[in-house]
């Protein structure tokens, strides 16, 4: 009798349950259908991703528009003080220096659930800060990090009677002094081949390794008198004028048939750089391996995604924001796309850590850019950073087209500069 | 014979009838191949794989992977959808404009109303200012006053009118349409959009025509403005749905070039079925005249 | 015999009558088209960032731009790009046009539409094209002026992209030939509309095949050539996209194709300075009134006045 009393208390309590259930349930039954925008460029938001996402939310559907760098930017600048903005906006790095300051026009990601600090620990600390205002609000969160490493053309190297395994190639440049010396004597040898692809892209490696880029810890400009900046700028005109690179213009067409035929002997590449030499010059797989920048630490790249304040889908838009950046999904772009992630427990993941490809003869892609990543500087970025950024480049294209000499173009770039600030 | 062709062409040689000379044929034939070789450029590096393209000579012959690029394309944007959304807005748009710029022109060049001079220089005063200016102040306008953003309204509204357009017809119209022909009209008693209807539309309609194939083409190319306002994929016009095909630092050449070689295509194939209408109202319009 | 333009009805019933043909006109242009111009020369007045506030500085701006060399760059280089481009894109037309107006030409309308096609073609990738041509070290361009043995007299390798001349040339060719079709299309629609006894009876007086060019079809293509004269300065003086696509916003390390456009464009997107740049918009349409201004009256000398 007990036995059957208590049956018809366990089904009753069951059904209790189930009907507690489904009275509560449609808080978390499927919920309304959601379009959640994002506004993006490039490669930053991967379309396999959002396949997935759409399967772990059925409700919600990712409407990206992708525009070019500087579009992006210059879309939201104008959108922001309105309701016509999207719910996520991907910043990427040249201009996080401006949209850190917009606390007034981006949502403080501290303030939503979970809050974001909880989650700052697991990312590599310099690109998490890079978009944490000075009023301490957090406005994004990073995706991926370029770090720079050098590739090297294994064939090219032993032509010039140059080591080729990684450990000695490395060694032979710990200082960017040792580098430019080392492609002096490799131009030497091979007359009328480059020992870099492009010069300019050494201003890059070398600005990105200060303590100091082009504002001090107060927000100065301090691009006018900052040694490392003189220093890189130096170093290139001395690459350029040693004849160590092409004319060539990234990315273009000219610069493809470089890289497949073997025109230049190192291109300083950041991680998601791989994966391009891999799509674009498939028939020198095998001839490259990756040795480590002189100073090691180096960047190139890297995006935040941030919220603006009128989202009109702020907790979804952070929801998805977590989920992307999160390590799983990081680990997965990496090993498809080789962009490398910010979350630093994966430098440790074996998936991550001993990746290796055989297009470059197995180089640890992995461990090398973890190196390169962890060993960057955190330094302030300011709001005139793209703008500097592009007005030296110009100078720097002027020294190699040998159109002025470093003196010249140097101080012509800090009036222009000057100019163009005020 | 037009006196004006055999300047070029040759002398006449009696009362034969006079062949084109062969000189024109070579030309033509040279503009119409440097004309047409970029479309088919476009179109080797859309079936080729990348590394065709980095390829010194550069590769001449279509590859065999156009239809896996155009998945890839569809993949990344909703290509069709943009192909119909740019047609019917560029359809709107040139009826509007055919509709208000005659009308407009018509009356600059044969009506008088106060202000007419003063403000035929200020229409012609704004075609002056840059267009990239007044895209920003225009969005400014859409998004805090119109709330038009993402919306096709902010697209078509602005250019119902355009200032390139009253001021071609009213080239068109006063060039055309003889003064004595509407006097005429007039005294045989037509009221005045009767007049407009029956005597100066037909004179003047290959030209509106052709003001609205331009008018067609080119908010089908316009860029720019719409990829500030149009924000959900879905409602893209084709040339913003192209651009979506940019990596972040680099470009995906077969990707774009089969992207911008399908956004050109429709254009060809309108051309192949209105094109013989347009050009033979062209030709009838100018016996008639 | 020309046809004059003058007002017909008489003055009450056009009043009327005209003011209703315009107003559609003029309402989407007040709002969409002047509006935005009035306000630009308002924001020129400015220091203006669209996300940390504006604030009144008078006429600084237009201080500065008097003094800003890469201003007065931007005008020479639109200046060389638009006459490097308009003069031998006017003369290819009126050529083209001659050809496409023969009524004996087999083809018409394949001629006509393939002409059409560059026009059609997205910018994106004619300049991508265009910069492939234009390479400097596998250039086609220069791989066939390598071939004509224009190495022997020293023009080898020419950076199509880095030196002055050479970018204004490269950039010039792309907007030639995007604008090519449509111009020898404006141009033929008018030569097709002029009277053939018009030539005739000048023939009958006795008028040479050049006389008749110049006195009968230049006359009557005056309102087209005008047309396109004044269109072709104005397009000339914002000629944008061509440089931009071809190499970027800033018009290149020394600014050596950086046009009036491209400048006011690197205003807003570099610099975010859309005061200066509203600015530069206004220092645009004042030049932009006084050329038309120059233009139409030569043109009107040139074809006699009203003949």
């Amino acid at each position: 009798m007990f036995r059957g009393n208590l049956r018809k208390f366990f089904v009753a309590g069951i059904s209790l349950f189930t009907l507690l259930g489904g009275v509560l349930s449609p808080m978390s039954q499927a919920a309304a259908p959601i379009n959640l925008s994002i506004w993006t460029y490039g490669n930053v938001i991967d379309p396999v991703l959002i396949a997935q996402y759409k399967k772990l939310h059925p409700n919600i559907t990712i409407v990206a528009k992708k525009s070019d760098l500087d579009g992006n930017a210059q879309a939201l600048r104008y959108a922001l003080p309105s309701s016509a903005v999207p719910d996520i906006a991907a910043v990427e790095i040249s201009y996080m220096g401006e949209f850190r300051n917009y606390t007034q026009y981006l949502t403080d990601l501290s303030t939503l659930t979970p809050g974001a600090p909880s989650l700052a620990s697991k990312y590599l600390s310099w690109r998490w800060n890079n978009m944490v205002a000075d009023s301490g609000q957090v406005l994004g969160v990073p995706t991926d990090v370029g770090g720079l490493a050098v590739a090297y053309r294994i064939d090219l190297f032993k032509k010039a009677g140059l080591p080729t395994a990684p450990a000695a190639v490395s060694a032979l440049w710990p200082t960017w002094d040792k580098f430019i010396e080392t492609g002096k004597g490799y131009v030497a040898k091979q007359k009328g081949k480059a020992f870099i692809d492009i010069a300019q892209t050494i201003y890059t490696a070398v600005v990105n390794q200060g303590a100091q880029k082009y504002y001090d810890g107060s927000g100065n400009l301090v691009y006018d008198n900052n040694p490392n900046i003189q220093a890189a700028f130096n170093y290139t005109a001395a690459a350029s004028q040693a004849n160590l690179g092409t004319n060539v213009a990234q990315y273009s067409p000219d610069w493809n048939v470089g890289l497949n035929k073997g025109l230049y002997a190192t291109v300083l590449a950041p991680a998601w750089m791989l994966q391009y030499i891999k799509q674009y010059a498939p028939k020198t797989t095998g001839l490259w391996n990756i040795a480590t920048l002189p100073g090691n630490a180096g960047n190139q790249g890297g995006s935040a995604l941030t919220i603006p304040t009128h989202a009109a889908h702020p907790q979804e838009a952070w929801d998805f924001i977590r989920w992307y950046t999160a390590p799983a999904q990081q680990k997965f772009e990496f090993i498809n796309n080789l962009t490398f992630p910010t979350v630093t427990s994966l430098y440790t993941d074996p998936k991550v850590g001993d990746l290796k490809d055989p297009f470059f003869n197995n180089a640890p892609i992995g461990k090398i850019y973890s190196d390169s990543v962890k060993s960057v500087q955190p330094f302030q970025l300011g709001k005139k950073d793209r703008l500097i950024d592009s007005t030296i480049g110009q100078a720097l294209s002027r020294v190699q087209l040998g159109k002025q000499l470093p003196q010249a173009a140097w101080t012509q770039a800090m009036s222009d500069i000057r100019r163009a600030i005020n | 014979m037009s006196p004006l062709l055999e300047w070029f062409t040759g002398p006449r040689t009696g009362k034969k009838r006079r062949k084109v000379s062969r000189t024109s044929y070579i030309a033509l034939s040279v503009f119409a191949f440097l004309s047409i070789f970029p479309l088919y450029w476009l179109f080797v590096v859309a079936s080729n794989s990348n590394t065709e393209i980095s390829k010194i000579p550069p590769s001449l012959v279509p590859g065999p992977n156009f239809f896996k690029e155009l998945k890839a394309v569809y993949a990344a944007v909703p290509l069709t959808n943009a192909l119909v959304n740019t047609a019917v807005i560029a359809l709107i748009v040139a009826v509007c404009q055919v509709f208000f710029c005659t009308m407009a022109g018509y009356a600059y060049a044969k009506l008088a109303f106060p202000g007419k001079s003063a403000s035929l220089v200020v229409i012609i005063g704004t075609m002056m200012l840059p267009a990239q200016l007044g895209i920003v102040v225009l969005y400014i306008m859409m998004a805090n006053f119109f709330h038009w953003i993402n919306d096709f309204k902010a697209i078509v509204i602005p250019s119902m009118i355009g200032a390139f357009g009253v001021f071609w017809m009213r080239q068109i119209i006063d060039a055309q349409v003889p003064n004595e022909l509407l006097e005429a009209a007039k005294i045989d008693g037509g009221k005045n959009f009767r007049i407009y209807r029956s005597v100066v539309v037909p004179i003047i309609l290959p030209s509106a025509l052709v003001l609205g194939l331009f008018s067609f083409l080119g908010t089908w190319n316009d860029f720019l403005w719409p990829s500030l306002v149009l924000n959900s994929p879905k409602r893209f016009t084709i040339q913003v749905a192209v651009n979506q095909l940019n990596g972040t630092y680099t470009v995906d050449y077969a990707l774009k070039m089969c992207g911008a070689f399908m956004a050109t295509l429709p254009l060809l194939v309108l051309f192949v079925f209105v094109g013989r209408r347009l050009v033979t109202g062209i030709m009838d319009g100018a016996v008639k005249g | 015999m020309a046809f004059r333009s003058s007002t017909v009805a008489p003055k009450n019933r056009g009043d009327r009558w005209g003011l209703l043909y315009v107003s559609p006109f003029f309402f989407i242009f007040g709002i969409f088209g002047l509006l935005p111009i009035l306000f630009t020369v308002y924001v020129s007045f400015f220091h203006w960032d669209p996300l940390a506030g504006h604030n009144y500085i008078g006429l600084d701006n237009f201080r500065n731009l008097f003094t800003d060399p890469y201003f007065y760059r931007a005008v020479r280089n639109t200046f060389s790009i638009f006459l490097i481009s308009f003069v031998p894109q006017t003369i290819l037309a009126l050529l083209l046009a001659n050809f496409l107006a023969n009524p004996q030409l087999k083809f018409k309308v394949f001629w006509r539409t393939i002409l059409l096609v560059p026009w059609v073609t997205s910018i994106l990738s004619v300049a991508i094209i265009f910069s492939e041509l234009f390479g400097q070290n596998y250039g086609m361009v220069n791989v066939a002026m390598h071939y004509l043995g224009l190495s022997h007299i020293g023009i080898h390798d020419v950076n199509w992209v880095g030196q002055t001349i050479p970018s204004h040339i490269a950039i010039s060719s792309m907007i030639i030939y995007r604008n090519l079709g449509y111009a020898s299309l404006i141009y033929l629609a008018s030569m097709l509309a002029i009277p053939r006894d018009l030539y005739e009876s000048a023939s009958l007086d006795g008028a040479s095949k050049l006389q008749q060019f110049r006195y009968v079809t230049i006359p009557q293509l005056k309102n087209t050539l005008t047309f396109m004269l004044i269109v072709g300065t104005i397009g000339g003086l914002q000629t944008f996209l061509e440089p931009l696509t071809y190499g970027g916003v800033q018009g290149g390390d020394s600014r050596q194709f950086s046009t009036l456009a491209l400048y006011l464009y690197e205003q807003i997107i570099i610099n975010n300075k859309f005061g200066y740049a509203a600015a530069i918009g206004v220092a645009i349409t004042i030049l932009t009134v006084i050329i038309s201004g120059v233009n139409f009256l030569v043109t009107r000398r040139i074809s006699g006045g009203e003949s």
